[in-house]
């Protein structure tokens, strides 16, 4: 079976918003194995400053590595969960260079009911009035 | 003789009573605790099925404790033929050696039973107790005893071992053991904390962290952090006394952060043996003349985990520095939204006061340069997420009703923002001393931009917007006929008119107009805020005041810290030395440690500072605060690549040299003493040459 159209698009995604997401010094591989079932599907992200480049390539060496569901990452990258409270439940965890991890999460969107905290409290103090 | 004894590591800690037992409680956080997990909630030491009790106790270390115990109650005639010493230290897991002896001239059989139990609590449900969701199993192995917790992926193990042969069961060890005459018999039990991560290894061994270290271990830290900071020699003894006790304190409640593999600074025994980023800020800046090296890793890791989207839960917005970090059960499955949680208005702003304060004295651009875009993203929060209404000021409202803070400031109690006349005003408020960060976050910010990212039009831009502010705060929040700033604005931007601590914050960031000074710094020391052992959160005629309210009428230490810092800012002198005077005074009462907060009662009252019933102790803003007062007394201030000394000592405190102050100059000493009533005007500021 293959991932979602959700996680591939969010795949595709990285390297076009990477230099707005990644302006800060930081360098090195994150891996991130998919789990589902009896099958793991291996992505590698890399990420420097302004840039994130996506690969299959299973040769490469990792930094870091986020393990997961598929079911669990396609919530991430649709804004659904959350990724650190994720990882404090051990339902995702990682291991290695965690300044990677952190990095990452800032790929991950918000919920897609979110609305703007500006106009939520504009509208409440009007309710006021 | 105090009832609770507590040793920590870190974020491992262990708070018992007085005679080393653990027992089950829910309402304080009794327990051994790692990463917020309460991984003990029963450990019960008898002997012959009684109970023992100390005769004295051995606590001069952090992480080490004694208990010297015998039979029986406290109240029985003694003559005891046995006694029993307990012996822990704290790393990164507990050891206790118990040790019995044998008065008698015969041998003797004993019966010594450790009862052993963990709840594997939340630290945040010992407040909030509810049912659990998951379930402990105890498993008896040969030479342990292992009690388990799971709950789905959630995993965590108490393991705990001795090191001669036990009567294993389900609730304890018991040693059954014939002791010669006048002989002695010793077991070492182990209790190990396993929080279960990738692999199905603890996370501790799969990070990048310093490993498991041994009560040596800690004490050669601590030796060396505290041989880099700066020595004193002086004749006050408080002083003396508060300054060598700040900085034992401040050695063991660092903790090795699981996300960065760094040393972090836990904000407070019990209750906040986690990341804050309010506290950990507030205690880099008094402690950067002393400990410079304890304040990169949180820079670092408070931009690491900034805000990158918007979450309601987590009170998250893109740029937002974090309110508070947690590593437990219920922040996991979200029943709680520290993961991280981003109620906070304050840690923005002082995010990037921190930083430029931090590169002024250490010199560190390169640190500037990496952080350039999380800082802009910080000053881009203040003016769009952080101005929820589009006046131009700070606001704060939580979206969180459930487990969220309505209170967003440092005051976060839920009484803590009212009128003079006690009403409590509507969401979104904006409280004066988020102003005055954002003031001084501009100004530090255009310094950042100017002299290190090469854009003076954004440095031009920031300083344009910071005067505005200004001169819009001191209209809205000027209350005239009192002379005072209101401590905030309620949604319609009417004044929130009570008397508070908060316009010394105000003095601090500078953004009080120079003709207002005097008037604030009078309110700050006369009788309705100043105690007698400091400066009050709420004046003592404000409809709220309660000298036992947390945030209504209490003194902390660390508010008056930055208090200090204003007065002397503003030139106030002897205002801010009567603040270093009086706190350092009520410091003594409590060994050198100032606890979180003690009670607003008048000094004329209590003769002594009474304290707060559930205050940390210790705390690390508390522990920094002896720090910031010495830099206030001796006026240590850098300017370039110099450090101007401009010593102010209170009357009375004699002699006062620091020496060795690291920073970009090297190493300065700095040394001040108090006029005696006699003596002429001190002499002018002195500028030092590096290494002078």
């Amino acid at each position: 079976m293959h991932v979602s159209e959700a996680i591939q698009q969010f795949f595709a995604s990285l390297p076009a918003r990477a230099a707005s997401v990644l302006s800060s010094p930081i360098g090195g591989t994150l891996k991130i194995d998919l789990a589902d079932g009896n099958r793991t599907e291996h992505w590698y992200v890399t990420l420097a400053p302004g840039s994130a480049q996506v690969s299959r390539d299973e040769q490469r060496q990792a930094d870091g590595v986020l393990t997961l569901s598929t079911e669990l990452f396609e919530k991430l990258v649709t804004g659904r969960e959350a990724g650190m409270a994720a990882v404090l439940r051990n339902e995702a965890t990682f291991s290695g260079h965690v300044v990677l991890f952190l990095a990452f999460r800032r790929f991950l969107p918000p919920r897609p009911d979110v609305r703007d905290p500006r106009n939520a409290a504009r509208d409440h103090v009007r309710r006021l009035a | 003789m105090k009832d609770r004894f507590s040793i920590l590591d870190g974020n491992n800690f262990l708070v018992s009573d007085d005679r080393g037992n653990i027992q089950p409680s829910y309402d304080f956080p009794t327990g051994l605790f790692s990463f917020d997990t309460r991984f003990l909630s029963t450990w019960i030491l008898t002997l012959d099925g009684q109970p023992l009790h100390a005769l004295s106790i051995d606590d001069s270390l952090s992480y080490k404790t004694r208990f010297f115990l015998v039979p029986g109650e406290p109240t029985h005639y003694l003559d005891s033929k046995v006694s029993v010493i307990r012996s822990r230290a704290i790393g990164g897991s507990l050891d206790e050696e118990l040790t019995l002896l044998n008065h008698a001239d015969q041998e003797t059989e004993f019966r010594l039973r450790m009862e052993i139990g963990s709840d594997f609590a939340d630290l945040l449900e010992i407040k909030n107790q509810r049912e659990k969701g998951g379930h402990t199993t105890p498993t008896v192995e040969p030479n342990a005893l292992r009690l388990t917790y799971r709950r789905q992926a959630f995993h965590r193990e108490t393991v705990v071992t001795s090191s001669t042969p036990a009567e294993i069961d389900e609730n304890g060890m018991t040693f059954r053991v014939r002791v010669g005459p006048h002989g002695e018999w010793t077991t070492r039990l182990n209790v190990d904390t396993v929080i279960y991560g990738a692999r199905g290894e603890d996370v501790r061994a799969i990070l990048p962290l310093g490993g498991r270290r041994t009560a040596a271990d800690i004490a050669a830290e601590q030796t060396e952090l505290i041989g880099h900071a700066p020595k004193l020699g002086c004749d006050c003894e408080p002083l003396a006394g508060a300054y060598r006790r700040s900085l034992n304190d401040l050695a063991a409640l660092r903790y090795e952060s699981i996300a960065l593999g760094v040393r972090l600074l836990a904000a407070g025994l019990p209750w906040f043996m986690t990341l804050f980023g309010r506290d950990s800020i507030f205690t880099s800046l008094q402690v950067l003349p002393f400990l410079p090296e304890m304040v990169k890793p949180t820079i670092v890791m408070l931009a690491g985990l900034q805000g990158s989207r918007v979450d309601d839960f987590r009170d998250e917005e893109p740029g937002k520095i974090l309110h508070e970090l947690r590593y437990g059960e219920s922040a996991g499955f979200e029943e709680q939204p520290h993961s991280p949680y981003y109620g906070a208005a304050d840690t923005t702003p002082l995010f990037v006061i921190l930083l430029d304060e931090y590169e002024r004295w250490t010199g560190d651009a390169e640190l500037v340069r990496r952080l350039e875009h999380e800082t802009r993203a910080a000053l881009t929060w203040l003016d769009t997420y952080g101005d929820l209404l589009g006046t131009g000021y700070v606001w704060y409202m939580s979206r969180n009703p459930e487990t969220g803070l309505p209170n967003q400031c440092w005051k976060d109690s839920p009484d803590a923002i009212s009128y003079a006349d006690g009403r409590t005003p509507e969401f979104p408020r904006a409280t004066c001393e988020l102003q005055g960060y954002a003031y001084d976050a501009k100004l530090r910010g255009a310094r950042m931009a100017r002299i290190h990212w090469n854009d003076p039009a954004y440095a031009d831009r920031l300083e344009r917007e910071a005067a505005a502010l200004k001169e819009r705060f001191n209209r809205d929040f000027w209350i005239p006929d009192r002379e005072y700033y209101a401590l905030a604005l309620d949604p319609r931007g009417r004044q929130v008119d009570a008397l508070t601590s908060n316009i010394g914050h105000l003095l601090w960031s500078g953004i009080v107009e120079e003709s207002r000074a005097p008037a604030v710094a009078a309110h700050l020391l006369g009788p309705r805020l100043f105690s007698g052992w400091g400066v009050r959160t709420l004046a003592d005629d404000q409809g709220r005041y309660n000298p036992v309210g947390y945030h209504v009428g209490t003194v902390w230490p660390f508010d008056n810290s930055i208090i200090a810092w204003g007065l002397w800012r503003y030139g106030f002198r002897h205002e801010a030395g009567r603040i270093c005077d009086a706190l350092l005074s009520a410091s003594h009462y409590f060994d050198g440690r100032l606890p979180e907060v003690f009670a607003g009662y008048a000094r004329s009252l209590t003769d002594y500072p009474v304290e707060y019933p559930t205050a940390c102790s210790p705390q690390a803003w508390s522990a920094g605060t002896p720090l910031l007062l010495l830099r206030v007394i001796l006026g240590l201030e850098p300017q370039g690549d110099h450090l101007i000394i401009d010593p102010a000592v209170p009357p009375g405190m004699g002699r006062v040299e620091l020496l060795d102050i690291p920073g970009r100059w090297g190493r300065v000493d700095a040394l001040g003493r108090s006029r005696e009533p006699h003596e002429e005007q001190p002499s002018p500021p002195a500028l030092t040459l590096p290494g002078g």
